[in-house]
């Protein structure tokens, strides 16, 4: 090419420049600030903010309300990795395997909740929890269980697990695809040569297809996880503002009440580095133990 | 596979199915149904059709509850959110994919890890940061932050889109004459088209359906979008009990997004599945 040294970075310069400047300024910049911010006290005013050292994180050890709201975003990671994975993974498997002719029909309605926003989601599940009008308590009068009809969302001990069907709902799709990707990579020879040897569908699934979809299973259990610690916030503060009692308050919507509610920014910040140091760890820790030798047959 | 299938697997598999079918379909056709009807209707037949269809909780949100500003708001910052995203991520992957450089490895590592790490420390001193350059409550202010936040899916699936064009058509364009810039702008550019596409789709959605970042950058009434303003109509009708009002501003914002996977279903999906995998 003829271009002069000076013209190719200019042009280099052009390309990368403006782009990283903004991404300094409005995600790098704020992140190494809302470090910084953890230790002061700070009610918002810029004068006011005093320096005090690692009392921020003297108050969140002590603080009784924490160890509750990791306990809770441990939860919804536990309970969607299990709920989504199971149902994501027979539903991939049916409908890649079962030869069934509306399987287009399946995947475009199960995939639809995925793009459905979590104000949406998270206002329509408020109404069917609804303890008088919604589909829940219905159903269940319907079936003459009015024994277990309760308002789901205002209970302290069932508010939590109630929040894990929306997230269940709204996720499914997404992995059930992910997973429909990696199946439709096995070579059908496989299963060929399984059937030849009698290999019975259960015996084929647990030897050839979950071993050979475990990249698939392992990217969508991290992702799981990675989306929940940094977003289970949302659709809590949709649909219960971490309520009743604090019982459904997570990491995000802690951070949120205290620093945008009750303008302690010094210490929102700490839960800020608790939530971004707990996600690091997990997702190590998580990728350390599935990893597993590669299968190749 | 060869294996013959009962009919009973034939029925087994597809109970699953249907019923979770039923499980996504039915509330949404529900709530669609429920904008339709009138309070009195919701309460004394919350699950059934409509008797009549009336329009009257359309014009209750769009009028009384200045669902029509938030709607304006929220068009203007997925459209300004979405073309920024663009103008900022395309010369960047150009950069990345096939520029040689120093440090070109480490620089698309950082934009990719950023997708990992937990936004909301950053939230807490950007707050401040908009307050000092006066773009707090301001949706212009909103359109840049959410430019920014997805910039590094942008630029993950657009160089992973440009990888595939082949070089042959820069290089000849290069012996032609033609300056790195109008390369870029009138040869990479239009042959990366399906990529931009699939990207601007993904970052409109997002934009669209975005609710805790307005909550915290938007302050006014009259700058809310969409989903602020349907969440402040969800917690006024716990004592309002507007419920027909709610549900059709539910649909207001859902509709859009209905056309859009309607028309670009395979790519949305093809979108979302490929950002999902940079694990």
């Amino acid at each position: 090419m003829v271009q002069s040294k000076k013209q190719r970075y200019l042009f280099l310069a052009f390309c990368l420049v403006p782009t990283f400047l903004m991404f300094s300024v409005f995600t790098l910049y704020p992140l190494f600030n809302g470090l910084y911010y953890s230790f002061f006290q700070w009610s918002g005013a810029s004068s006011a903010a005093e320096f005090i050292g690692l009392d921020n994180y003297r108050k969140l050890f002590s603080d009784e309300i924490i160890p509750a709201t990791i306990w809770h975003d441990y939860f919804l990671v536990i309970t969607k990795i299990i709920g989504i994975m199971i149902l994501s993974t027979f539903f991939a498997v049916a409908l890649t395997q079962m030869k069934i002719k509306e399987a287009p029909f399946y995947r475009i309605v199960f995939f639809f909740p995925n793009i459905m926003s979590v104000v949406v989601i998270g206002i329509l599940w408020m109404f069917i929890y609804n303890p008088s009008l919604g589909l829940v308590n219905s159903g269940l009068e319907f079936l003459g269980l009015e024994g277990w009809t309760k308002a789901w969302l205002g209970n302290e001990n069932w508010a939590l697990p109630s929040l894990v069907l929306p997230s269940v709902w709204a996720g499914i799709g997404l992995f059930m695809l992910m997973l429909m990707g990696g199946i439709s990579n096995i070579s059908k020879s496989y299963y060929e040569a399984a059937e030849i040897d009698g290999a019975t569908g259960w015996q084929q699934f647990w030897k050839i297809t979950l071993p050979l979809v475990w990249p698939q299973i392992k990217i969508s259990i991290l992702y799981i996880i990675i989306t929940t610690l940094n977003g289970s916030f949302i659709i809590v503060q949709v649909m219960t503002k971490g309520g009743p009692n604090n019982a459904t308050h997570v990491m995000g919507s802690y951070l949120y009440e205290e620093a945008f509610v009750k303008y302690n920014f010094g210490y929102g910040a700490t839960i800020g580095v608790m939530i971004l140091v707990l996600s690091l760890i997990t997702v190590l820790i998580m990728q350390y133990f599935m990893r597993r030798e590669k299968v190749e047959y | 596979m060869k294996r013959e299938q009962g009919l009973w697997t034939k029925i087994g598999v597809r109970i699953p199915l249907v019923l979770w079918s039923l499980a996504v379909l039915y509330p949404i056709f529900w709530m669609i149904l429920g904008a339709f009807k009138s309070n009195a209707e919701i309460y004394s037949n919350p699950w059934g059709l409509p008797e009549s269809f009336s329009f009257a909780n359309f014009f209750d949100a769009w009028s009384n509850y200045n669902i029509d500003i938030s709607v304006f708001n929220s068009l203007i910052v997925t459209g300004l959110g979405a073309l920024l995203t663009l103008v900022m991520a395309i010369p960047t992957a150009y950069a990345l994919e096939r520029l040689r450089f120093r440090g070109n490895r480490l620089l698309f590592t950082l934009y990719i890890s950023a997708m990992m790490i937990p936004m909301v420390l950053g939230w807490i001193p950007l707050f401040f940061l908009l307050m000092q350059l006066n773009l707090l409550d301001n949706i212009f202010g909103l359109a840049i932050v959410y430019a920014v936040s997805q910039l590094p899916f942008s630029i993950f699936v657009l160089t992973s889109f440009m990888a595939t064009i082949p070089k042959s058509l820069e290089e000849a364009a290069a012996i032609d004459g033609m300056s790195p810039y109008m390369i870029l702008w009138k040869v990479v550019t239009p042959l990366s088209m399906t990529g931009i596409i699939t990207v601007t789709i993904m970052n409109m959605i997002q934009f669209w359906n975005e609710y805790f970042m307005a909550l915290i950058f938007l302050q006014s009434e009259e700058n809310y979008t969409l989903a602020l303003a349907i969440d402040y109509i969800s917690n006024e009708t716990q004592y309002t009990n507007s419920w027909g009002t709610l549900f059709a501003s539910l649909v207001i914002a859902i509709v859009p997004v209905i056309i859009l996977y309607a028309i670009f279903q395979r790519r949305i999906v093809k979108g979302m599945t490929e950002g999902a995998i940079k694990g």
